[in-house]
């Protein structure tokens, strides 16, 4: 997708890097006697990185910011028409149409994985046996649910003729093909990106095992049982973790494209109701040879992302708690 | 000491992968080395088989070329070849159909074939599927065979219901629904008189009927509000009977376009729209001694709305470093009996009647009964269709997202009939 400007935001939703920098507290012990020549040494090493961000992402993005400024079918060369795509967005009904469709998806989706990565990861966080494994166990989904065949799983899970119908036939209810009805196709998606609770969860464990056990046992001689314990200590404590996850999630979310491609068969149907962003613009650019278009959409998500991710940083003044 | 160098020659490695990456064809291959050509098409398993075969055969009698396959299914098809063709790696010999060669042509993406005449020979093969691969006055593409828009009937679906199969000389649409709705009520549940019939193409049929037909040779909209109208109102009064499955299913099929997903594939339908060269691969997967019907309405309508087309058009790109070696291999897929042996009737009935009559022979069952079938229709054949102007490959998609919001019951025939001439209207400008 780096053609279309996407690269740059995929890249910056990379969970790897989210377990180092929810520690904030470490950072500073690094810059000890960190000699000129290793950092030569590490500068080295992260060229080969620099070179291919350069080519393969900044090159891309700097294209597709000049074609959205373009009509461009792929076969003839693209052609200036300056705000002309921006401008089609305001009457593009179907472009309305997956914006509706993202922002469910987004704040119905996120909320849900988050509040089961937290419940999972508080269980885990009461010292069970083989803790090490579960964490695997249950991190393995997020690993895994990017990948195509997870997403043609989902497709045989929820069909007419899925594991979720035959269950159900067990009951006696019959039920529809969820992946093909207009009402629920979406829900499917929703289920999926909840199913990856495991990246977020780990770190909301990392987070709970640095609350101190102190403030719980001070607590519990007040008298706090567990649901003030819950809300009084834990909650307030991890909101710097949950602001983070929140962040990155929501960031990850926007652009869904291959749950979504593979779970639509690549239509973002039926009607249109799993037509997320991301899916409606290959459409346009791939679908329909429309490459200056699709940039411009690329740019505005890039936008609505930005936007949407300052919203965040600004709310989080009110109710983030740093401790300090 | 030794952590820097050791970098250094990390780092050396890497920038030489990121330069192969970026720099791929630098040398031309104007050397003495066999010159290689890609070949593209779309299709399933047993297909990609057969062209193999054929690619062997071609590679044998020709050892200075090497010729590489390339496929996928049909939905993913045309997604990648046109990121291909964009970005001027295009393979050399493309399998396009219906509106795409015209799409591609009109963009300056495919050869004019007259300029490697030299190679490839095109005056046994029949004109009017010669004719899907020409327009602005050139050539574009050569047919890979001919077909014809059909039903398919499963007559043991057919006989399971005690319901003879319909007479197709003679039917028309009311005996088209009440047959099917007959089907789908003595049958088990969960097997349907028909699967949903509405694709573009049967919109041509039906319209073509009418003395319309989807597009105007001048590149318009052709097809009229009140024949969608009347179309829907059909389809609505399938599905509530029960003739047609429930819209969850319909569309979930939507998404399924290979032969052994499709409900008469698996036996769970009397019949199907489809193309005459599926009936191999459909009686292959359901494993039915399927049947080739005419369209209903034929023998009352103003006009016949079913014709003979091009099953496929090999075209070449117009970017091929080697267009003469990607005809030679253009001209073994239509004009060589051994190929023809080879590929039968998977493409379409050979357009070439000398590979025909070649082939006749080691045709089996299914084939002939394609062969037979195209043979007996072609005197009743209406006229020739009209090839979508550039940007119709979009009706498709447009008619499927209209369709289901018609059998949900979101949009109202008449509403989904506006819809589809104002957005077919607006793809093809």
């Amino acid at each position: 997708m780096s053609e279309l400007g996407l690269g740059d935001i995929a890249g910056s939703a990379g969970d790897r890097g989210a377990e180092r920098r929810a520690q904030p507290s470490h950072r500073k012990l690094l810059k000890s006697k960190g000699s000129r020549r290793e950092d030569r040494a590490a500068y080295a090493f992260l060229l080969p990185w620099f070179i291919g961000m350069a080519v393969f992402t900044l090159g891309p993005i700097l294209a597709s910011l000049y074609l959205s400024f373009t009509d461009y079918t792929l076969l003839s060369p693209p052609e200036w028409v300056g705000l002309d795509n921006f401008q089609r967005m305001l009457d593009d009904t179907r472009l309305h149409k997956s914006l509706v469709v993202t922002f469910e998806y987004v704040f119905v989706s996120v909320p849900l994985q988050l509040s089961l990565a937290l419940a999972l990861a508080m269980l885990l966080n009461r010292g069970v046996r083989g803790l090490a494994f579960y964490r695997s166990v249950y991190y393995l989904p997020s690993l895994l649910a990017g990948s195509v065949s997870i997403a043609i799983l989902w497709r045989q899970i929820f069909g007419g003729d899925g594991l979720v119908n035959q269950l159900l036939d067990v009951v006696g209810i019959e039920g529809t093909s969820w992946i093909a009805n207009p009402d629920t196709a979406l829900g499917t998606l929703v289920v999926l990106n909840a199913w990856t609770f495991g990246a977020p969860m780990v770190i909301f464990l990392a987070g709970l095992r640095q609350i101190p056990a102190s403030y719980y046992e001070a607590a519990s001689v007040d008298g706090a049982g567990p649901v003030s314990r819950f809300f009084r200590i834990t909650l307030p404590l991890l909101t710097p973790i949950i602001f983070f996850n929140v962040v990155l999630q929501m960031i990850d979310a926007f652009q869904n494209f291959t749950q979504a491609f593979v779970v639509s068969g690549g239509k973002g149907g039926p009607v249109d109701s799993t037509l997320v962003y991301t899916l409606y613009l290959y459409d346009r650019g791939f679908g329909s040879f429309e490459m200056g278009y699709a940039s411009a959409l690329a740019w505005v998500l890039l936008v609505i992302i930005a936007v949407l991710t300052g919203v965040n940083f600004l709310f989080a003044k009110k109710w983030v708690f740093y401790g300090d | 000491m030794r952590n820097t160098r050791l970098a250094a020659a990390l780092v050396a490695g890497a920038a030489l992968l990121a330069a192969a990456g970026c720099g791929g064809d630098s040398g031309g291959g104007s050397g003495d080395g066999p010159v290689e050509i890609r070949f593209s098409w779309w299709g399933n398993n047993d297909r990609a088989e057969t062209t193999k075969k054929v690619i062997a055969a071609f590679e044998a009698k020709n050892p200075g070329i090497k010729v590489t396959g390339d496929f996928a299914d049909f939905n993913a098809y045309f997604d990648k070849l046109a990121t291909e063709v964009a970005s001027g790696r295009g393979p050399d010999v493309i399998t396009l159909g219906g509106a795409y060669p015209r799409e591609y042509g009109g963009r300056g993406a495919l050869l004019d074939l007259s300029r490697v005449s030299g190679e490839l020979e095109t005056d046994k093969i029949d004109p009017a599927a010669l004719g899907n691969g020409k327009f602005d006055d050139k050539q574009f593409g050569v047919p890979t065979g001919v077909n014809a828009p059909v039903i398919i009937a499963d007559p043991v679906v057919f006989q399971k219901a005690g319901v003879p199969l319909p007479d197709d000389a003679t039917w028309t649409w009311d005996d088209f629904v009440r047959i099917a709705t007959d089907v789908a009520k003595k049958s088990p549940k969960g097997t349907y008189g028909v699967a949903d019939p509405t694709k573009s193409d049967t919109l041509d049929v039906f319209s073509r009927q009418r003395g319309e037909g989807l597009y105007t040779p001048d590149g318009k909209l052709g097809i009229s509000k009140q024949t969608l109208v009347d179309w829907w109102t059909l389809t609505t009064k399938l599905r509530d009977a029960g003739a047609s499955p429930p819209a969850a299913t319909t569309a979930e099929l939507a998404g399924q376009p290979s032969p052994e997903q499709t409900l008469i594939g698996r036996g769970l339908a009397g019949m199907q729209v489809d193309w005459s060269n599926q009936l191999g691969a459909l009686r292959k997967a359901s494993g039915h001694p399927l049947k080739l019907l005419r369209y209903p309405g034929e023998s009352s309508a103003q006009q016949k709305g079913m014709w003979l087309q091009a099953s496929q058009v090999y075209t070449i790109n117009a970017k091929s470093k080697h267009p003469k070696e990607a005809a030679k291999l253009l001209d073994f897929l239509v004009n060589s009996e051994e190929a023809g042996k080879l590929i039968l009737t998977d493409r379409g009935i050979p357009a070439n009647p000398d590979v025909l009559e070649a082939i006749l022979p080691s045709l089996n069952e299914d084939q002939k009964a394609q062969a037979e079938f195209i043979d007996a229709a072609t005197p009743t054949m209406g006229p020739p269709l009209v090839i979508g102007p550039e940007g119709s490959t979009d009706t498709p998609d447009i008619l499927t997202r209209l369709n289901d919001e018609v059998l949900f019951n979101r949009k109202t025939p008449d509403a989904a009939a506006d819809e589809f001439v104002k957005q077919v209207e607006a793809a093809i400008q």
